[in-house]
């Protein structure tokens, strides 16, 4: 295929004979459809053509004539309500998920694309949330307008909900960045103090001096403890509440103890202060906190995603009345109408005698699935043909729909084990600490009561469970920007963990080893009808397969209102009924019903009706470029590569033998592919799964961690752990690299917290310790912890141009140049 | 040693100050998305026709 035979605006493959032209930057491009025509003209027109020069991904296709009939209920002010917010004089304000924002053009064509629109007063694109911000003047424009310009530009926008504005999570992050200043600043001037302190008694500092300082200590840790540290002691307060204790309880009783005791100090004007420390540990564990939180809130990002699958409204049918409501009017018992194309809008029964559904963004079933009256439909689903009447059977949160989005949203709110495990360590550590503070007060109570007080503060001070809370943060947060910026998206935390351990790494052919896209190279007919093609096509349109994709953009086939009878098989074919005659298109042994097969045809997809074959089809596929340089680096990691594939023997054999893989099995199902997964799982091998998320749903969810490529079903790849988004295979070596990486480092920092705090406690319990030191030893600590993990990920970044070249040429709806 | 009694309140001062700024800007939006600013300067094109702020 040519780059000529794919959309210049949204890189869909051009099939019909049709071909529709627009002039771009003074260049005639071909488009697959009027409505790609008129966004690249808008664009143009706008002077924005510099788009096309700055994406590194195609964009989506423009939005169709229901999109445009879904804007305009927005503006009915029911529906409105909940998604603006009023800003006062007349200004508005809406926060919009936007489909398809997936680069800086992106970023760059929505600001500017709104910014002309009249009454827009700003706009704000975050990219990777892929959320707009948008305030306008009521008067001038409305929600409708807004929502029409982003369309026409192909950037399908769906209004969240106006609490999400200013959201909780908004708030925690606020308030946690607040937090960690006043404590960084604190701390920066405690510091000053302290050192003055510490260098003047070496010298001759005057006694008033010497307060002076102390009291301006006493006034920069106050907030520091009182504001910074609140967290600590209403989590610790929490904690009791419910009569356990966490991490929370240790760390503000020691955060208590050591401002009491120099606040004491400072009022008696005897002993020493450590100001200095108090704030400095509270700057330390908050930064902790603030690296964990930025890396879950990232991940949540990417359920969000998931809001996109129901519509906002759904047409609901009273008597003969159809009337446009919102999607939480809905009621169980309501009937709704849903147009061919559109979304199921509620879990239901089908009232209509048949229908066909798409759900594959739910199972990842490849193919649309036949429906009878009575049948249930889940919401989400795509309904292929149309329109339809549905029963509302369960709403909202019932919904099998919003079960699966709660459960990936669930895992995403969980907490990686590695984290648990860490603070939990800190925690055992700090409450051995307060023990071992109180014997040293008692034992020093003994031997020499002036100085009981003093070497227990000093204990306290000079442990270190910042080195803990630090140890296990700190290396996550580095790994999943490193491996972010490589296109690994780590969507569960623990993957990481799984990633390092895993022996066996078990790969899909078709999509993943190979290219996403493949083309009809060989048609082969055995009866003398030239409407092989056709036919075949018409099948194929009906599964997501890549290889059935390929059949079907050779031919544009016949109108689905002949086709009855359509049924997929997963992993064997697709079979339906085109004028009474019934088909069978797959694998040879699918399509001929069980009887013999040439053994030379056994790597053809077959097409034949129940007399016999009818034409044999060969699609060429070409191993992705990165494919054998991956599995290589994984082998000279120690991991045995293995291949598991639902086509056939010939062609894995071929696959296999170029990519020197030993281990291999061909005409697999998915339950096949489970059971290998699970053997292996038995044989004591951690297995890492890798798929194009089509069909391998199950095995993905099997193996003990699994990486799917972006191309996949969407809601596959929201139950995977780890989605590859610039579809770079070699980044799998890579980032079990990292992850390998991360894990040691992790486990360095923990023994080297551990190593400092055996060797300076004891020290300080025997009164050793002057406050400098104790301060010194501290900071040291952490600093070494957070410097160790910066290493992560360093030094082996991936070429950009190897990147940029790549970027297009693999994403989904590219034709490969 | 006197000197200290100007120039620690001057420092306490402009500490205020700096928390203020930074407790300003985090209210109006400037840390809110850390990830797209740093993508915008790589595209080095005419950028004065900006939508309106």
């Amino acid at each position: 295929m040519s780059a000529s035979s794919s959309c210049w605006h949204c890189g869909e493959t051009l099939t019909g004979g049709v071909l529709i032209h627009a002039r771009v930057a003074g260049v005639a491009r071909s488009m697959c459809c009027q409505g790609c025509r008129a966004a690249a003209e808008w664009i143009e027109q706008l002077g924005l053509a510099d788009y096309y020069a700055l994406r590194t991904a195609p964009a989506q296709r423009p939005a169709t004539e229901s999109d445009h009939a879904a804007h305009d209920a927005w503006g009915g002010a029911d529906n409105a309500r909940h998604v603006i917010r009023d800003l006062g004089n007349g200004r508005r304000e809406s926060l919009l998920l936007v489909d398809g924002v997936r680069c800086t053009a992106c970023v760059w064509l929505i600001e500017r694309s709104l910014g002309t629109v009249p009454g827009v007063l700003s706009v704000q694109v975050n990219a990777v949330a892929q959320r707009a911000r948008v305030t306008w003047r009521e008067s001038e424009v409305t929600l409708p307008r807004i929502l029409q310009a982003l369309s026409r530009t192909g950037y399908r926008a769906l209004p969240l909900d106006a609490r999400g504005l200013d959201d909780l999570r908004r708030r925690e992050s606020r308030d946690a960045l607040k937090r960690l200043l006043v404590a960084g600043f604190g701390t920066m001037q405690a510091m000053m103090y302290a050192t003055a302190i510490y260098l003047g008694a070496a010298e001759t500092l005057d006694t008033s001096t010497r307060e002076l300082l102390r009291w301006l200590g006493l006034m920069v840790a106050t907030p520091v403890v009182l504001y910074s540290a609140r967290p600590f002691f209403a989590g610790a307060w929490r904690s009791l509440a419910a009569r356990r204790v966490g991490m929370d309880v240790p760390v503000a009783l020691a955060i208590a103890a050591v401002y009491a005791a120099s606040l004491i100090e400072a009022v008696r004007g005897t002993g020493e202060v450590y100001f200095d420390s108090v704030s400095m540990f509270v700057f330390f564990l908050l930064a902790g906190r603030y690296l964990e939180m930025r890396a879950r809130h990232r991940a949540r990002d990417l359920t969000d995603a998931l809001a996109r699958l129901t519509p906002p409204f759904a047409d609901r049918q009273r008597g003969d009345r159809i009337q446009r409501v919102g999607i939480h009017e809905l009621q169980v018992g309501d009937v709704v109408r849903v147009a061919e194309g559109g979304i199921v809008p509620a879990d239901g029964v089908l009232l209509t005698e048949r229908c066909r559904v798409d759900e594959a963004l739910l199972t990842g079933e490849s193919a649309p699935q036949s429906k009878r009256r009575d049948d249930p439909l889940i919401a989400g689903s795509v309904l292929e043909d149309g329109p339809v009447l549905v029963r509302v059977e369960r709403v909202g949160a019932d919904t099998a729909l919003a079960g699966i989005a709660a459960l990936v949203g669930r895992a995403h709110a969980e907490r990686p084990r590695l984290q648990i495990a860490g603070e939990l360590a800190a925690a055992r550590f700090v409450a051995r600490v307060l023990v071992l503070t109180a014997l040293t007060a008692a034992a020093w109570g003994v031997i020499d009561p002036a100085r009981a007080f003093s070497a227990a503060v000093a204990v306290l001070v000079i442990s270190c469970p910042c080195a803990f809370a630090l140890a296990v943060p700190a290396a996550l947060t580095r790994a999943l920007g490193a491996l972010a910026r490589r296109g690994v998206l780590v969507v569960k935390p623990d993957a990481i963990q799984a990633l390092a351990e895993c022996t066996h790494v078990l790969f899909d052919k078709t999509g993943t080893l190979t290219e996403a896209s493949l083309s009809l190279a060989d048609v082969q007919t055995f009866v003398s009808n030239t409407d092989a093609l056709r036919l075949a096509a018409t099948l194929a349109r009906q599964s997501r397969h890549p290889v059935a994709r390929a059949i079907a953009a050779a031919d544009p086939g016949i109108p689905d209102a002949a086709v009855t009878d359509v049924a997929t098989h997963a992993g064997l074919g697709v079979s339906a009924t085109i004028d009474g005659r019934a088909l069978r298109l797959g694998r040879g042994d699918f399509a001929l019903g069980g009887k013999p097969l040439a053994r030379e045809y056994d790597d053809a997809v077959l097409l034949a009706d129940d007399d016999g074959p009818i034409a044999a089809f060969r699609v060429n596929e070409r191993l992705r470029a990165d494919a054998g340089a991956t599995i290589d680096a994984l082998r000279a990691q120690g991991v045995t590569a293995l291949i598991s594939s639902g086509d056939a023997y010939l062609k894995v054999a071929a696959v296999a033998a170029r990519l020197n893989v030993g281990t291999w099995r061909a005409r697999a199902l998915p339950a096949d592919k489970l059971a290998w997964v699970a053997e292996l799982r038995a044989a004591g091998a951690r297995v890492l799964a890798v798929g194009d998320g089509v069909n391998d749903a199950p095995v993905l969810a099997g193996a003990d961690v699994s990486i799917a490529l972006a191309e996949g079903a969407e809601l596959t790849q929201a139950s995977s752990d780890i989605v590859l988004t610039g579809g770079r295979l070699d980044a799998i070596a890579a980032a079990r690299d990292i992850a390998r990486q991360t894990l040691a480092i992790v486990r360095q920092n923990q023994r080297w917290a551990l190593i400092y705090n055996l060797s300076a406690v004891p020290l300080a319990a025997l009164g050793f310790v002057p406050p400098w030191l104790a301060a010194l030893g501290m900071s040291l600590s952490s600093l070494g912890v957070i410097l160790n993990a910066l290493r992560i990920g360093r030094g082996d970044e991936m070429p950009r141009g190897a990147r940029q070249v790549q970027t297009p040429a693999t994403s989904p709806r590219t034709a490969v140049a | 040693m006197n000197i200290l009694l100007l120039l620690i309140p001057l420092s306490l001062l402009f500490l205020a100050g700096a928390v203020w700024v930074f407790f300003w800007a985090v209210n109006h939006d400037q840390f809110d998305d850390l990830e797209t600013p740093a993508l915008l300067p790589l595209d080095d094109l005419d950028r004065r026709d900006r939508p309106p702020e």
